[in-house]
Formats: C-alpha cells, structure tokens, sequence
C-alpha cells in the first residue's frame, strides 16, 4: 500500500485517495487488533480451564467451551492469512515507485545493450569488411584461384 | 396380601371430646404435632405383607437348597450371585421407599422436602476425580490434534500464496500485472498480465489490442503460478521467397518455428517437479513468446495496410487468410503470412497449411536442386539472399520506424540512431521490397563479376561494403606485377614512374553505373576520336552489356600501361581502342591487338599480333580472320607474357630502325 500519501492533505483526487487509504490502514489494524485479540483471549480461556472441578457438569461445560474457543482461534488465524493476502495483492499492485525506478533501470540497462550491440555490429561490419578484402586479395593472388582458371581452361 | 382386605377409616379432622368431668370441664385431646401426625400414618402403612413375602421366600430358598445340596455340591458358585442378591434386595427397598413416598403424596398429607446424597467415600471421590481428569486430558489432546491439523493446513497455504505471490512479484518486474476484481473467484485472485503497448496508441495506426493481450494468471497444483494460452492462439511472422525464373528454379522453403520441442505452450509446469526459478523463467520464455507473436501480428497488419496502398515497388499478386504475395521487380516474388506456432496447430490449420504448401517446395527439394547446379557449375550461387535474413528486416523496418519512433514522440527526447538514411515511414514496405530487389539484382551482378574475374587472372575484385540497404558497390582491379614494376625501374630512362594499378569502380543503385580510370572514353570512340581522354569516365549500362563493358574498359587499361611503358622506353607507339601499334620501317605496322569475348570459356581478353604493310584503309578494324599471314594469334597472355611481348616488339622495332 502506499502509504507515502496516508498522512498527507492534497487536493481534489489526492485527498480522496489519501482519505481512503487511511481509512483502509484503519480498517486493517483493527482487523488485525481483533484477530490477535480473539487468539490471545481464547488461548488464555483454554489455559485456565486446565483446572479439573468436581462438578462433572461444569467439566463438560468447559470441555465444550474449549472446542469453541479452538474453532475461533483457528478462524482468527485464517482471517489473519486473507488479511496478509490482501496486503501482498494491494503491494502487488500499488508499487508504483519501485515498479518506476526498477523500469527505468531497466530501460537505461537495455538502451545501453542497444548501444553496444550497435557499436558491436558497426565493429563486426569493418572487421567484416577488412577481412572480406584481405581474403579477397589472397585468394586471387593464390594458388587456388590460379587452380580454379586452370581447371576451366 | 393375604386376600383379606382390611379397611381403616380415619377420624374425622374434628375435635372429639375426649371426656368431661365432674365439674362440667371438657377435656380435648392435645394436637398431634406435624411430625408426630407423620410418624403415625408412617406407622399406619402395614409393610407385614412384604415381610411375609420376604419370610416365605427365605423359607422356599432353603427348601430348595435343602433339596439341591447334592447338585450344589457337584456345581461351582456362581460368582455374581451375591451382587445379584444385593441389587435385588437394594430394587425391594427403593420399591417399598417409592410405594411409601407415592402412597403420602396422593394423600396430600406428607411432602418429600428433599433427598440427600449419601456421602460419598474418598475412593469413590478419588475415582470421579480420576475420571473428570482423564476426560479433560483427552479435550486437550483433541484440541492438539485440531490445532496441528490447522497448522499444517494454514502453513501450506502461506507456502503456496508465497510461491504464487513471489512468482508474481518477479513477472512484474518486465510485464504489466493488472487485476480484475470482477473475475475473482475462489483460487483465482483475477491477475492478468497486459502485454499490449499502450505507447503504440496512434490514430492514424490505429493498432488493435490483439485476442493475446491479456493473458491471465491462475494456480496450479501445486499452487505456482500459471499461464494457459488458448491453443492456435500464438502464431508468428514467416517469410519466403517465390521464384518462376526457370534459371533459378529454387523455392526457399520456409522453416517450421516452434517455441521450444520440450516447451509447452500451455505454461504448466509438467513433469518432473521444477524449482520455482525455473517455473519463472519458464513463463517468462512463454510470455515473450507471445509479446513476439503480437509484435508479429502488427508487423502482419501494417504490411497489409501499405500492400493496398499504391506505392512505388508493391504489387500485390495473392492474398488469402493470414496471407500476401508480392511481386518483386526482379523476376521474384515473395510472400508474407502469419503460421501457428507449434506443428500440429499447423496441420490442424487447414486453410494456413494449404497457403503455405501452395507456396513452397519441400526443403528437401530445395536442397537437392541447389547440390545439382553446385555439381554443374560450382560458381553458379543462388541469388535470392537468405530467408531469415530478410524476415529479420523485414521486422527491423517496421520496428525501428514504427514502433520505435512511435515511443520517441511519446518520451519526445530519445535520441536518433543513426545508420540507414531517412525512410519514408508511409511507404515502409515499398522500401523493403526495393531493398529486397536490389539486393537480387547486386547478387546477379556480383554473379557476373565473380564470372568474369574468375576467367581473368590478372583482374581481382574488391568488395565495398556500403552498409545501405540499396547500394553495392565494387572494384575491379588491375595490377601491375612486382616483376615488372622492377625491371621497369632498372630500365626506364625518364624519372616518370608509369602508372601500376587500374581500377574500375562498378556503382549498384538503382541503375549500374561504372566508373573507369586512365581509359580512353568509350562513349567518345563514337563521337570524336579515341584520343579524347578523361580521367574517369563514368557511365550507366543494363546488366547484359557490364560483362562487355567492363572488359572492353580493363582490356584499354591494360594497352594505355602497354603504351605508356613503351614510351618509358623511348619508342613511339600509336594507341588506338583496343590496340596499340609500331611503326616498322617501310611503313608497316606492327600491332598488338585487344579481343575481348565475354563467352570465351578459357579467358575473356586474349591477344592477336596485326601487322598491317599501309596499304588497309586507316581506323578499319581487322575483324575477319581470313589472312593468317598478318595476323597471329597470341593467346590468352599474362601481363608479365605481355610486357615481355612488348619488350620484344619494341627491340624489333629497335632492330629495326637502326637496320
């Protein structure tokens, strides 16, 4: 999420934006602050429980209430998995600083392969050309060219 | 009950007079109090009947066991009996407290105020507690076993959303990852990757978002991020050429791309379990894969769109589905088409597989007839350049004046690449089939230069790489031996140093232009007189008349070095075109004579020896050999043969004049 703008008074769409991302940040910590608090109550319940009392009826009582308060703590911690996944997919999407800093890393990184590619294929094309005439004047001043008049004559 | 019913009657609940005394006093009886009261009708309820039952049953048992002491004794105890006698006995006494209570209720008279549980004993307590124990530890166990389950499960998903999401967050890193909230279900967040360029976007161009922009991202399995493609979807550019010149009966077929013979297309991670940097290395290779497919499909669009435009060196000859053939100028034809990508998309496509077979010929075939014409003439190359050379330019016009200019005025401070001059950005195609037909016609050129070198031994040919799409350039090259050059030194009266090299520059561009040096102007032979020298001599040909040309241009060459060496040495010689001629004494001529044939098989400049007694008519040309005894055929002569010849004419000629 970007939070850069969380705090921030801007005008007209900013604002909005920004309002709404604090609202969101909102939204998430208190979802958060009931999970952990769900997870940390039930935890404290199923621990004082340990105690056996003399009333079986009241051991049943606490046995049943302790599966419940398992259930919830299991829901909480699945509600605490989708709320991170929220935020992997809100990061996903909303990285624009870094996505723009890696991209034009990137494009300087390839315009400057472009650059020595096309310095490398100029180079390629003299040497190209150098030894293309060097040949050239070997293989006329050789044997296999003199070999090659001969067989036609 | 012994079937005597007794009947009791209760007194009324009035106060009788008990007695009265003496002095008239009436004496009551006291109150009975509510215990006291209880305790009678307690007392009232005759229990003799269960007793003489318990009484007469004791008294059966004992006859019986009286009676069976003797089986008793053979037969063992059973050993719950006794525990069956208590519970008996216990059922008789809650039988007879129940009667009781029920009997005082009904009668309204007596209330059960409660039960006490009897106390119970410290084992009976430990036991309860025991038990409550083992129960409550069994919870916990349950709630263990729960709490691993749910871990386990809880942590296979954290595993699988971090394969996906860290996956995800790499594709972004080149690709543009997008969402659609509307198409999220379950297991499928709505990802999908754009690959349409958006700096594209031009009006006048006017680019269709292809069918294979969006590709979306899904699970797999295993929880990795995957990318199905519909099938037939990728297909890409494919180039060939098309010739009905018998000559050059060759028909380049045109190779079967495929993305990868062990890559699947689909983008699921198959068989063996791969390791996540491979998955994405994987749909990165599938997702440029398709960004190229695209770039194809509008490279494809624009070609179209510029073949119905009436331009300078397109014309249109077929057009089916996914196909265009073009006619070059140079007796070629080419097509252009956009194939399926994998092998069985392509037979599956009917219609694309029949365009292609109706346009090319088997690779096999192709081979085959290019070995044959190797066999023949082993100098006789294929003038239609490379396939996939041509598709590369094919793509790099369009790309570098398109796409890339297009990004240009968007960011409007790249800077210009510099190469290839400016090209007309309307007429792109135009271009490329210009540039096709040049390089046909320059490779029919070089066929025919290489030709003619190949038969002179004294005439090298020298590339000049122009790096311009349509322009070729080369030189033919005379020069004097080393031998010469120094025997010329050691015998050279003058200080001039005559001339050792001769070239003859050959231009391609849209015509064939030739430029000689230090030749007499052909061209001015027809004018005026062969006298008329310029330094270079430039003029425009077709390719039939270069080979003539070009000899005829070297052949003058190699006389005016003759002529010029002859001078060095202090003899005088007339020059004419292709001849070069002394002075005998009694006004004969001896002439050394240039015949140029392009056909000559064993060399295209052999030599003849004229000699002429005055009496022919003067610039006539002795063509017909019908005299042998004036003219001599040298042969086919090196330039040392040649100089060493006109050594020898000029010390006849000397021999001569001192004579």
């Amino acid at each position: 999420m970007n939070k850069g703008g969380a705090g921030g008074i801007g005008r007209g769409p900013t604002a909005a934006a920004a309002l709404a991302a604090a609202q969101k940040q909102k939204t998430l910590q208190q979802r958060v602050d009931n999970d952990i608090g769900t997870l940390v109550d039930s935890f404290k319940f199923i621990v004082n429980v340990a105690r056996v009392n003399d009333q079986p009826v009241r051991n049943s009582h606490e046995a049943l209430m302790m599966k419940m308060r398992a259930s919830r703590m299991v829901q909480s911690a699945d509600s605490l998995l989708k709320l991170v996944s929220e935020l992997k997919q809100t990061t996903t999407l909303s990285r624009f600083s870094t996505l723009n800093d890696h991209v034009e890393q990137r494009t300087e990184e390839l315009n400057q392969l472009a650059d020595e590619t096309d310095g490398m294929l100029a180079r390629i094309g003299d040497d190209a050309a150098a030894s293309l005439t060097e040949l050239e004047s070997h293989y006329y001043s050789s044997a296999i060219g003199m070999n090659q008049i001969d067989n036609i004559k | 009950m012994d079937g005597n019913m007794e009947i009791s009657v209760d007194k009324l609940p009035i106060k009788r007079l008990e007695s009265i005394e003496e002095n008239g006093a009436e004496r009551f009886p006291n109150e009975v109090g509510y215990e006291e009261r209880r305790l009678n009708l307690i007392h009232r309820i005759d229990f003799g009947w269960a007793v003489d039952r318990e009484d007469s049953a004791k008294k059966h048992k004992k006859d019986t066991s009286a009676t069976t002491t003797t089986s008793k004794d053979a037969t063992k105890p059973w050993p719950w009996k006794s525990l069956v006698e208590n519970l008996q006995a216990a059922h008789q006494e809650l039988s007879v407290i129940i009667d009781l209570i029920n009997t005082v209720e009904v009668n309204d008279a007596v209330t059960v105020a409660g039960m006490t549980r009897p106390k119970q004993l410290p084992n009976e307590l430990l036991s309860d507690l025991a038990v409550s124990t083992a129960t409550k530890l069994q919870c916990y166990r349950h709630l263990g076993k729960y709490f691993k389950q749910s871990a386990k499960g809880l942590e296979q998903q954290i595993a699988r959303e971090a394969r996906f999401y860290g996956a995800l967050i790499r594709l972004q890193q080149n690709w543009k990852v997008k969402r659609h909230r509307m198409a999220a279900t379950p297991g499928n967040e709505g990802f999908y990757i754009d690959l349409f360029d958006n700096s594209l976007y031009d009006p006048a161009a006017s680019f269709r978002p292809s069918t294979m922009s969006t590709v979306w991202v899904e699970h797999d399995a295993a929880g990795m991020l995957a990318i199905n493609l519909p099938q037939k979807a990728v297909r890409s550019l494919q180039f060939g050429f098309l010739c009905r010149n018998s000559d050059t009966a060759a028909i380049q077929a045109s190779r079967i791309k495929a993305v990868g013979s062990d890559q699947d297309p689909a983008g699921e991670c198959k068989k063996e379990p791969e390791s996540d940097d491979d998955c994405v290395k994987n749909k990165h290779a599938i997702l440029r894969e398709v960004h190229r497919a695209i770039f194809d499909e509008q490279v494809f669009d624009l070609v179209n769109r510029e073949a119905f435009n009436p331009s300078l060196g397109v014309n249109i000859t077929g057009i089916r589905e996914n196909y265009l053939e073009l006619n070059l100028s140079q007796g070629a034809s080419v097509f252009i088409s956009l194939m399926p990508h994998k092998h069985e998309d392509r037979v599956a496509d009917s219609a694309d597989n029949q365009n292609s077979e109706s346009a090319l010929v088997r690779s096999e075939f192709f081979n085959d007839s290019n070995a044959k014409d190797r066999t023949k003439d082993p100098r006789k190359k294929s003038v239609f350049p490379n396939r996939v050379s041509c598709e590369i330019f094919l793509q790099q016009t369009f790309h570098e004046h398109v796409f890339v200019q297009a990004k240009k005025r968007t960011t409007s401070g790249g800077k210009m690449h510099s190469g290839q001059p400016t090209i007309d950005r309307s007429n792109l195609l135009g271009h490329f089939c210009m540039s096709l037909a040049h390089r046909i016609f320059s490779n029919k050129i070089l066929r025919e230069l290489d030709d003619l070198v190949s038969r002179v031994p004294y005439v090298h040919l020298i590339s000049h790489p122009t790096w311009n799409s349509r322009t070729s350039s080369w030189t033919l090259s005379v020069d004097v031996p080393q031998s010469i050059i120094y025997a010329s030194c050691q015998t050279q009266k003058s200080d001039k140093k005559a001339k050792t090299q001769f070239r003859t520059k050959v231009l391609v561009n849209d015509c064939i232009k030739v430029e000689g040096e230090g030749a007499p102007n052909v061209v001015g032979l027809f004018k005026g007189t062969s006298e008329r020298i310029c330094s270079i001599n430039r003029y425009d040909c077709d390719l039939a008349d270069l080979p003539m040309i070009l000899l005829q241009q070297i052949a003058s060459q190699i006389i005016r070095w003759l002529h010029a060496e002859a001078l060095m040495v202090g003899i005088k010689a007339n020059r004419d075109f292709l001849c070069l001629s002394f002075e005998l004494e009694q006004g004969e001529t001896l002439g050394l004579v240039a015949h140029v044939n392009p056909e000559d098989p064993l060399g295209c400049i052999s030599w003849w020896l004229v000699m002429d007694d005055g009496f022919t008519e003067e610039g006539k040309l002795q063509s017909q050999i019908s005299d042998t005894h004036n003219r001599k055929f040298l042969g086919h002569l090196s330039l040392d043969v040649l100089y060493s010849t006109l050594l020898d004419l000029v010390s006849l000629c000397s021999g001569g004049s001192n004579h």
